[in-house]
């Protein structure tokens, strides 16, 4: 799945043992693609030593302060972090 | 199973301390293992997710007593001594 | 001393000194192995220490406050801008920056929650708290209470954001022109441009 700016993503929810670069806070969490940069290695592989790590496009991503914590969150914020492609699934819509 | 470095919302950590006019280094052998690190990396005896995963791998019941640079160092040092390229007793 | 018969640096020594010890013994056995040698280590460090640090993100800040040319070129394609400065980040392997701006209506500030991802090749080592679990555990919980503690207090209305460095790219942000500073030339701006307000910490 390819996205571009603007489209409405969510985070993975798995939650492996390896090296892998979604953080705690950012898993099944929904949000949208503020910017797309270039294909990079994989972090995972890399990490696992394979000598030919899948590059994947690198994808900067939107949250909402609200979304993150639930629970309760400052005002007027709005995360981002950068995430590969097979970090993210589309989501239909947001509230 | 994030690892320990995942600490984004973690709480406990106390208070973010600030130091006036902080040093680059804060002496010459964290310097030396920056470099160190900087150097290996280049010459491709591993890759900078490697050395992330190395420091992730660290017993946590130490990681959190080592210093940033102390970290570092055990992360360089393990992956050489997995790779075979010192043994297992250098720099204990 | 132990039953080995040889000198075990925990024994004895301040924190430094026993650090030093192990960092010659690394080294010391990777060049007995042809893989580092000692004069390699130091040739790093001077050639790193020349080529970066926080005054290469002043100039740029400045010259992107009297530059509007320069400073549009800086938000879309920061590689392309500041090499154009003779500034480069790829000292070992291609590093993609990304300059946000703050304005009257947003704040950014930017953290590592995973590691410490920081643009060092161009400004030398971050500072020790941006590396710490306290504020990279805090900043994306309660952004703007941990910007009050710095001293930045923001109302409501503006709009703070904040940036994980998780993967390739290192982020700079630039900051607000100071309001008093018409007619200042790129050096008087420069001085006034603080490492923390290069993260966001800072106005």
């Amino acid at each position: 799945m390819t996205y571009g700016v603007g489209d409405l993503v969510r985070t993975s929810g798995r939650d492996p043992a390896h090296h892998y670069r979604v953080p705690r806070y950012l898993r099944a969490k929904r949000g949208r693609i503020e910017a797309v940069h270039a294909a990079f290695p994989l972090a995972d592989a890399r990490a696992a030593g394979d000598p030919a790590p899948p590059l994947e496009t690198l994808y900067t991503v939107a949250f909402d302060g609200g979304e993150v914590w639930p629970e309760g969150a400052e005002p007027n914020t709005v995360y981002h972090a950068e995430l590969w492609e097979s970090y993210l699934l589309p989501a239909a819509e947001l509230p | 199973m994030s690892r320990l470095n995942d600490v984004g919302g973690l709480t406990g950590f106390g208070p973010i301390e600030r130091e006036p006019d902080e040093p680059l280094f804060h002496s010459e052998w964290e310097a030396r293992v920056f470099a160190l690190n900087r150097l290996l990396m280049a010459r491709g005896l591993y890759n900078l997710d490697e050395f992330r995963d190395a420091v992730e791998r660290i017993d946590p019941a130490r990681y959190y007593g080592l210093s940033y640079y102390e970290r570092w160092f055990e992360g360089i040092r393990t992956l050489v001594i997995e790779r075979g390229i010192v043994p297992p007793e250098t720099a204990a | 001393m132990s039953e080995h018969g040889h000198d075990h640096p925990h024994d004895h020594g301040s924190p430094a000194a026993v650090m030093t010890a192990r960092v010659n013994a690394l080294i010391g056995a990777l060049e007995a192995r042809g893989v580092a040698a000692d004069a390699d280590v130091t040739a790093v460090i001077e050639r790193f220490l020349a080529a970066a640090g926080p005054q290469n993100g002043a100039r740029i800040v400045a010259r992107a406050w009297v530059d509007p040319t320069f400073r549009a070129l800086l938000l879309a394609d920061a590689n392309a801008a500041i090499a154009a400065l003779g500034l480069d980040m790829s000292h070992w392997a291609p590093v993609e920056l990304r300059v946000v701006e703050n304005t009257a209506h947003v704040h950014n500030i930017v953290v590592c929650t995973l590691c410490s991802c920081y643009p060092i090749a161009l400004l030398g080592p971050a500072p020790q708290w941006y590396k710490s679990e306290a504020y990279r555990s805090r900043v994306v919980r309660e952004p703007r209470a941990v910007l009050r503690e710095f001293g930045v207090a923001l109302a409501d209305d503006i709009e703070v954001r904040v940036w994980d460095s998780t993967a390739e790219l290192r982020y700079l942000v630039l900051p607000r022109r100071p309001a008093d500073s018409d007619g200042w030339d790129e050096a008087r701006l420069m001085q006034g441009v603080t490492r923390d307000a290069l993260i966001g910490a800072a106005r």
